[in-house]
């Protein structure tokens, strides 16, 4: 018996060992919560947190006391978000307008994925419906998406899904975000999309041989543009910070 | 750990802005390095929450009086070092002489009518 007992206080000491690495990644997490905070400043607050940590460690205390301290010492996440805003008010308007423009722009490129996903299935499998598709103004495709950012925004899939990469690093997000636009927009008009679904013609021939020698070369351009123009808007947008930041490491 | 010596609020905000011009006029640092320095250098009696720290670095960054770069330390570990601009040894020198000239005018108002202990 004595044994038995022993070895569940050693298992229950096990489990809740405290890990200075899990309780810093905790900290970041929520620190990433917290919108108006740039990357920039995350990055200089965890400094500050570890070398809190550092020093309280050195002094004598174990990781967890160490942790606490140094934590409670640098403020709790939600007031420094206010305090950052109160600092610069604009850069949290800024940081707004980013993640305005890059939800619009996931949105966006979602539609035209999952518009050409739909699309190739229905072409595949039930022909008949593809004219009803196109002529739909490919609603059925935007439903889609409509229920996909619910489910992202109510976190439905945050757990399985392990998304929060998105939150970790935005220089990713939004570096793919631009590959991508930037290759479906070589692709993408209202026309090759049309002829892509009706007739199976594959939308970058289509794009290419019919927009530059066409007669609706503004079309074309205009089509380009509304892809390209919220890029170069997001771009622009990009924290100067974090560029600055990006640019020395 | 409450000290009744602490600064006020305003005074607390009025003075930050001397104090890390005047610390960074000594040599580049970053926001640990500056705390520990403001807390030693005052005995404990002004005593900043350390998150707060960084808004007011960032306000002084933004008006062109610091400057900032993200550099590697000896121990390896990255950090943001900030370090004092021509401008802002210029705004270091007017506030200088506001500082003064006020602590003198208390210094002779005291010596008038000295506060008893």
């Amino acid at each position: 018996m004595a044994g038995r007992s022993q070895l569940t206080v050693q298992i229950m000491e096990n489990q809740t060992r405290f890990s200075l690495n899990t309780a810093i990644e905790n900290w970041r997490n929520e620190l990433a919560t917290q919108p108006n905070l740039a990357n920039d400043d995350r990055r200089e607050l965890e400094t500050h947190l570890r070398d809190a940590i550092a020093d309280f460690q050195q002094r004598g205390l174990n990781g967890e006391e160490s942790f606490w301290l140094a934590r409670r010492r640098v403020g709790q996440p939600q007031q420094l978000g206010e305090e950052f805003v109160k600092a610069d008010p604009a850069k949290a308007w800024r940081e707004r307008f980013f993640s305005m423009a890059l939800g619009m722009i996931v949105f966006f490129l979602l539609t035209q994925i999952i518009t050409f996903a739909v699309g190739i299935a229905l072409y595949y499998l039930f022909p008949g419906l593809r004219e009803f598709y196109v002529k739909s103004g490919f609603w059925p495709a935007d439903a889609v998406v409509l229920i996909i950012g619910i489910a992202l925004a109510r976190g439905w899939f945050a757990q399985s899904m392990k998304l929060m990469w998105f939150l970790k690093s935005r220089f990713h997000l939004v570096s793919l975000v631009v590959i991508l636009a930037l290759l479906l927009s070589l692709t993408q008009t209202e026309f090759a999309r049309e002829n892509f679904l009706l007739h199976g013609h594959h939308p970058s021939v289509v794009a290419w041989e019919w927009a530059p020698w066409g007669e609706n070369i503004l079309h074309f351009l205009l089509g380009y543009l509304r892809i390209v123009a919220p890029v170069i808007f997001l771009v622009l947008l990009f924290p100067a910070q974090n560029q600055k930041a990006l640019k020395r490491s | 750990m409450y000290n009744t010596a602490m600064l006020t609020k305003d005074l607390m905000a009025a003075s930050s802005k001397p104090l890390l011009l005047s610390i960074l006029a000594g040599g580049e640092s970053y926001g640990y390095e500056i705390i520990q320095k403001v807390r030693e250098l005052s005995g404990g009696q002004i005593e900043w929450s350390d998150g707060m720290l960084y808004p007011v670095l960032h306000r002084l960054e933004r008006d062109g009086l610091i400057e900032s770069e993200w550099k590697e330390s000896d121990t390896g570990r990255e950090r943001k070092y900030y370090f004092i601009s021509s401008d802002g040894r210029k705004a270091l020198k007017t506030e200088r002489q506001q500082w003064l000239a006020v602590h003198n005018s208390l210094c002779k108002l005291w010596k008038i009518k000295p506060v008893s202990a």
